[in-house]
């Protein structure tokens, strides 16, 4: 394309293409998304995907199930610990296998731990996109005490291989669990200060709110999930519906709002988090000890010829695992179904006629993470 | 005059904000100044895989069974073995692991028979080329292997004369406990003997 | 009266050499300064240390920094207009240095005592969105040409509350000159008396300069890097120069106007000016880092509608009781 042609004339409207990225700082990683401008509006949004694609369910066909653990966590490498002991968890149901319940305690505790640091991330760089800098950094450093609290035990900060079919690898120590609680008090002082700086302010609010309203018919076409269907004002979360684990011992809330504007999402995460820390505190009270590994676990992993399905909830939404199994070693197919990509797909009927500064707002407050989206 | 109401409480949040910040302004950074200052790593911490010693060999006890090479997923560690001379169990010869592939699951640590494999604590690894990484995992252990070939032979010697007196003396009880029975028994022959 | 800088020197052209090499030079100064002062400002707000390696507490860091932006190769991509794109590095700066010879820092440190200094000063610093446009223009970019045109009508539409914030500070003191303003605050400084001016009047310096939570023109997450996207090297470092020698203006002002200018007690007059127009620098950077951006229509409306009739009210409210006094 001639480098001289900056506008193109489109049928008597001067209207124009952006490209925003797929380098590009808001865009949450390497998307690619195509913008149909007149003006400050936009008129159509494509948004291009494929940039970070690992073929990790081709990947899943060449590997047996033991072998496939890494890479589940990388996945989505916000939720890792969520998506790694979802597959722990789909094997263990396909074979039956019994966890023992001081492993499902630590796998509570863990993926609760991952589901506050991953809304961290996400407020961070909100409001990083939005143009305010400094919350992002307190964000990070709340992170860091989630993250050297799972390094204790797992050695892993990001990407965690920590569950194993029919419990997890290490057992946790009194100053892990001493470290947890510590965590919780300082949090909940913390999320204060967050309302304080970020919710509450005017500015904030004035960028958020009723900006990005999805129509609840919209939700339902994409097959919207997580703390996006939520801000509409429907109660839909895989721990209530579907309880995996033992989430149906815990009492928490399940968070909602009305509208289903940015300024809802954000108050639906936050809000989360505060849940999150209840279950934890609840699980550390009520932990037994015991062994972390199931006593009986099959040398060779081979689930019996069938489809199994498997979901739950990660940070973005419902995280769905579906495995047809041919009675071998190696999966047949492994299909992950991911919540970016049901919400990016909502994009061009969500983002026609906002404005452009407006692009960045509803990008962040969706909460997508591309390598979750391309797989 | 809502209007003003509402200018007002929107000055009242940013005033808020500011002083959340200006709290934020007066605490100590929390910044480790690496290099300079360098950080513990946890117990759990997970780096480059090494070969642990075991207590009464003096030495590692890879035996070549290669369960880490089929489990790993990325396919990076390299053994060969041999058996030496007069012993029973084979000893690795070469241990490579290519730690740019490495994903740091932890799947040959769970395999391993003898659980002679342990993560490292290092973590300034850098290099200039690929093959700066293709760490070899018997390096500590090359000066001691002659002793350790001594000891292992020793021990295995110890062990099999403990099989051995331990079938002696199982076989000498049952001729005992035969030669008891037949003395015990005062039955003549039968018929069914002949 | 002030003393006359030209009859010091003898020949005028002598003068004006000696005036704006002072201050280039203060300018420059500033700049490091200042930069020097944001890093490490927005470093502890933010619990992180900033700039520590490069001279003590980091503070020939900026040297650095301008030694770095001054050795690379001045790239001037093939699509630009070229004298479009040269010139505006230039017509960013210029104002500048001419509005820096208004200020009266002390009563003997006055390059000219003009008698519609104030007006001088307007009317000059209301040039500087020329070259921001130009930028953006001249660099053939579809985000440049995005952030020159927001930035043209974000100067535009905060003009009015920063004229009509002033208007109360002349009628009270009776004069437009900046010498005759300070010394007409020698009993209390004019932000007692106007406080409302005094907010309106920061909000729309703020907003005159590009700054956070004004700072759309040049927002980073968004456009890129705004009109001066396609800058590299030297040229780029002029913007940001200027950028914080226009703080320095705006604040300058505010100092003169409101504060008191060089008044005070003990020090000489001007330590107290330069602690006044740094202690509203600091303020200026804090907002900056505590808020984040406000959307472009947003903050049209919040120029219209909330400082525009308060500006208004004040005005009318200050023409009364002056009327009743």
């Amino acid at each position: 394309m001639d480098r001289m042609e900056v506008v193109r004339a489109d049928d008597d409207r001067d209207t124009y293409y952006i490209n925003m990225g797929p380098q590009h700082p808001s865009t949450h990683g390497v998307l690619r998304l195509r913008l149909h401008l007149d003006g400050e509006r936009i008129i159509d949004a494509e948004p291009i995907i494929g940039y970070g694609h690992r073929a990790h369910e081709k990947m899943a066909e060449n590997r047996d199930y033991l072998q496939f653990l890494p890479n589940t966590s990388r996945v989505d490498y916000l939720s890792g610990m969520i998506y790694n002991l979802a597959y722990c968890q789909a094997i263990e149901k396909a074979l039956e296998i019994e966890v023992p319940e001081r492993a499902e305690y630590i796998r509570i505790i863990a993926g609760e731990l991952n589901r506050i640091s991953s809304h961290l991330l996400w407020l961070g760089t909100f409001l990083l996109d939005l143009g305010g800098i400094t919350p992002f950094l307190y964000c990070f450093d709340d992170r860091e005490k989630i993250l050297d609290i799972l390094d204790s035990v797992t050695g892993s900060r990001l990407t965690y291989c920590y569950g194993r079919f029919g419990g997890v690898t290490m057992d946790v120590d009194e100053t892990f669990l001493e470290n947890t609680a510590a965590f919780c008090t300082y949090f909940h002082k913390r999320l204060v200060e967050y309302d304080k700086l970020v919710i509450g302010n005017v500015i904030f609010q004035e960028r958020t709110k009723g900006v990005g309203i999805f129509a609840p018919e919209i939700a339902a076409r994409y097959a919207v999930t997580g703390p996006c269907l939520r801000a509409l004002g429907q109660a839909r979360d895989v721990r209530k519906d579907e309880p995996y684990g033992i989430y149906e011992r815990f009492d928490f809330a399940v968070p909602t709002c009305e509208k289903g504007d940015c300024f809802d999402r954000s108050i639906v995460r936050m809000e989360e988090m505060r849940q999150s820390l209840a279950i934890i505190e609840q699980a550390l009270r009520d932990i037994p000890s015991g062994p972390v590994m199931a006593a009986k676990v099959p040398k060779r992993i081979r689930p019996p010829e069938g489809e199994y399905h498997f979901g739950v909830e990660s940070a973005r939404g419902h995280f769905g695992i579906y495995i047809v199994s041919d009675g071998s070693d190696i999966p047949f197919r492994m299909k992950l179904r991911t919540p970016s990509f049901a919400h990016i797909s909502t994009m061009p009927e969500v983002l026609v006629g906002t404005m452009l500064a407006d692009t960045v707002a509803i990008l962040g407050s969706i909460d997508i993470v591309i390598p979750e989206i391309d797989r | 005059m809502r209007f003003l109401k509402d200018i007002f409480a929107g000055t009242l949040t940013l005033l808020t904000g500011m002083r959340v910040t200006l709290q934020h302004f007066l605490r100590p950074p929390v910044t480790t100044q690496y290099p300079l200052e360098k950080l513990e790593m946890s117990e759990a911490y997970r780096d480059v895989i090494v070969l642990i010693e075991k207590e009464e060999l003096g030495t590692h006890d890879c035996i070549d069974c290669q369960a880490c090479v089929r489990v790993c997923p990325s396919m990076c560690i390299e053994i060969e073995g041999h058996r030496p001379e007069g012993l029973k169990r084979k000893r690795a010869t070469k241990f490579e692991v290519d730690f740019a592939l490495c994903s740091e699951c932890g799947l040959c640590l769970d395999v391993c028979p003898t659980d002679t494999l342990g993560y490292g604590r290092d973590y300034d690894e850098a290099g200039y080329q690929r093959s700066d990484f293709i760490y070899d995992l018997l390096k500590p252990w090359r000066s001691g292997e002659e002793t350790a070939l001594k000891r292992i032979g020793e021990i295995e010697a110890a062990k099999a004369a403990e099989r051995d007196a331990k079938k002696k003396a199982a076989a000498a009880a049952k001729k005992a406990a035969a030669a008891k029975k037949d003395a015990a028994s005062t039955d003549p022959p039968t018929e069914k003997d002949a | 009266m002030s003393p006359n800088f030209v009859e010091i020197f003898g020949n005028p052209w002598l003068a004006i050499l000696v005036a704006m090499s002072a201050i280039i030079g203060y300018l420059t100064l500033n700049a490091l300064m200042l930069i020097w002062l944001e890093r490490k400002l927005s470093a502890r707000i933010q619990r992180r240390m900033g700039p520590t390696e490069v001279g003590p507490y980091g503070l020939l860091q900026t040297v650095a920094d301008m030694g770095k932006l001054i050795s690379k190769e001045l790239l001037t991509p093939e699509h630009v207009q070229k004298p479009l794109y040269l010139a505006a590095p230039v017509l960013v700066f210029a104002p500048v240095v001419a509005l820096c010879s208004l200020f009266p820092v002390s009563p003997s440190w006055v390059f000219h005592d003009y008698n519609i200094a104030l007006v001088l000063l307007l009317a000059i610093s209301g040039t500087n969105v020329l070259g921001i446009f130009i930028a953006g223009w001249g660099s053939n970019n579809k985000y440049a040409v995005l952030g020159a045109v927001r930035s043209v009508a974000q100067n535009i539409a905060y003009e009015i509350p920063l004229i009509l914030a002033v208007i109360p500070v002349v009628m009270t003191a009776r004069t437009l000159s900046l010498y005759g303003i300070t010394e007409a605050q020698s009993a209390f400084p004019y932000i007692l008396v106007q406080p409302l001016a005094a907010i309106i009047f920061l909000i729309a310096a703020t907003a005159e300069t590009n700054r956070a939570p004004f700072d759309i023109p040049e927002a980073e997450s968004e456009l890129v890097a705004g009109f001066h996207t396609e800058y590299s090297g030297m040229r780029f470092g002029m913007f940001f120069f200027a950028e914080y020698s226009n703080m320095v203006i705006a604040c300058g002002l505010a100092t003169v106007l409101f504060l008191g200018g060089w008044k005070g007690p003990l020090l000489p007059g001007f330590v107290w000016f330069f602690i006044k127009v740094y202690a509203l620098i600091v303020l200026m950077m804090w907002f900056r880092w505590t808020f984040p951006r406000l959307r472009f229509d947003q903050l049209m409306k919040f120029a219209w509608v909330v400082l525009v009739p308060l500006a208004i009210v004040n005005l009318l409210v200050t023409t009364i009781v002056l009327k009743l006094i």
